[in-house]
């Protein structure tokens, strides 16, 4: 078994044993020991957003106190950070002994950081999948094939959808939304000729994210070609023209007339 | 204490560079979105300046809606001090003439109410109700005149023209008059 192999397995494992699992994508879930943590448990709305702050800078190592209240109280104080710290050190281990370290959220100093190895969360998974995907890209097909798979399995919707409109959070929605559109895109690649309808599918799921993405009108023609269904395939052409005249004014790529061209001399 | 994010704006910009072969040149095309987070506006751009244009209209409506409780010499201030929203004044200026031109009493009105809003003072320098009672002739009339009267302008400035250089000709070809004073 290659390294990528053993690398999906892990991953895998740990998505079906962590104790505390987190979803972020599409709405935001937390699991401990398989129970969902209800909103009495989280109390205030703060307790929760600084979890979320914290995923949303999880690969920031050691994010310092003062930065984070910066970002999440106007003019917070100690207490403020106190409060909502011990709320997350709550959720995460209602029976911790008092006077013992916490096991999810490193602490060193002022800084503070959670530990990925032993949280499982969505985002994290699914960039970690990705990677896996585009390694095994070109010389493990199966492998990268079944990476991507997961990673979309993961996809639920938009990251962290209720704090769309908080700064802190957008970097990581943007990260995550173009490692998605790419792998919806390379899987319907992999798939055309194994199962064009599936790639046609894939392709709409991306186009749903981004409606301008036109990899992904391409591959839905090509798919249409493979099927034999040509109006489809012209509509889909139609449709990508259309859009890009409307958001940026321009005419579709040279190699997207050239699938085409290959349709209409059919 | 809840963090204040009317006072904030963050702008998300996405760059998509695109390379492809046209008769047989290598070109390059940036197809980009920018989205506003905090408003969840957002617009594509092939011209970077598009998306200029749009963040400095998202922080013209920043700035309106964080002055809008101010008083009147507050949000003067304010206004003065912001770049942005007269950077966009400019740009929406001519679209309000327009506007003007096509349904004047309905933008009159819409002029005095903003006017209004800066008090009765300015109100009272301004004869915005004699402006109301224009019609479309009348804006016509006004139009035709000006025409009228620019051309009036270029004849008259013709006929100096003319007077100039007639004034200058018979100064120059002027017979020199000595006066020759016999010394003694």
């Amino acid at each position: 078994m290659s390294n990528l192999q053993n690398n999906l397995l892990e991953l895998k494992k740990f998505q079906e044993n962590a104790i505390i699992r987190i979803q972020t994508l599409g709405q935001f879930n937390l699991w401990r020991d398989n129970d969902k943590v209800d909103s009495k448990q989280w109390g205030r709305d703060k307790t929760v957003q600084l979890l979320q702050y914290l995923i949303s800078n999880r690969h920031r190592h050691a994010l310092h106190k003062e930065s984070i209240m910066e970002h999440l109280w106007e003019e917070g104080d100690d207490r403020d950070f106190k409060v909502a710290l011990h709320g997350v050190n709550k959720v995460l281990e209602p029976n911790r002994p008092s006077r013992t370290d916490p096991s999810y959220i490193i602490r060193q100093g002022v800084t503070y950081q959670l530990d990925l190895d032993k949280i499982w969360i969505d985002v994290e998974a699914l960039e970690k999948y990705i990677i896996i995907g585009n390694e095994a890209f070109g010389n493990d097909m199966k492998t990268s094939k079944e990476a991507y798979k997961s990673a979309l399995a993961l996809y639920q919707g938009v990251y962290l959808p209720n704090r769309i409109f908080e700064d802190w959070s957008s970097e990581e929605r943007e990260k995550i939304q173009i490692l998605v559109l790419g792998a919806y895109v390379i899987l319907a690649e992999i798939l055309l000729h194994e199962n064009p309808l599936e790639s046609i599918r894939l392709a709409q799921c991306a186009i749903a994210i981004d409606k301008t993405w036109e990899d992904a009108y391409r591959l839905q023609m090509q798919a249409y070609l493979i099927k034999g269904n040509r109006p489809q395939a012209i509509k889909a052409y139609q449709k990508c023209a259309d859009v890009l005249d409307q958001e940026y004014g321009i005419d579709p790529l040279p190699s997207t007339k050239k699938v085409l061209q290959e349709i209409e001399s059919m | 204490m809840e963090k204040k994010a009317g006072q904030t704006a963050s702008f998300m910009i996405r760059f998509n560079q695109i390379f492809y072969e046209e008769k047989g040149e290598s070109k390059v095309q940036w197809r980009g979105r920018v989205s506003h987070v905090q408003g969840g506006k957002d617009q594509s751009f092939s011209d970077f300046s598009d998306a200029v244009k749009f963040i400095q209209e998202q922080l013209a409506e920043l700035t309106l809606e964080a002055t809008k409780h101010k008083s009147q010499e507050q949000q003067e201030s304010l206004f003065t001090k912001s770049l942005s929203l007269w950077k966009t004044v400019t740009t929406e200026g001519p679209k309000v003439i327009m506007e003007t031109i096509k349904d004047p009493r309905k933008q009159v009105a819409h002029l005095q109410d903003q006017i209004s809003e800066f008090g009765e003072d300015l109100l009272e320098k301004v004869p915005i109700d004699d402006w109301r009672n224009v019609s479309r002739t009348d804006f016509k009339t006004i139009k035709d005149s000006i025409a009228e009267l620019l051309t009036e302008v270029k004849k008259l400035n013709t006929k100096v023209d003319a007077i100039n250089k007639t004034t200058k000709t018979s100064r120059t070809s002027k017979p020199k008059t000595t006066t020759a004073t016999k010394k003694k």
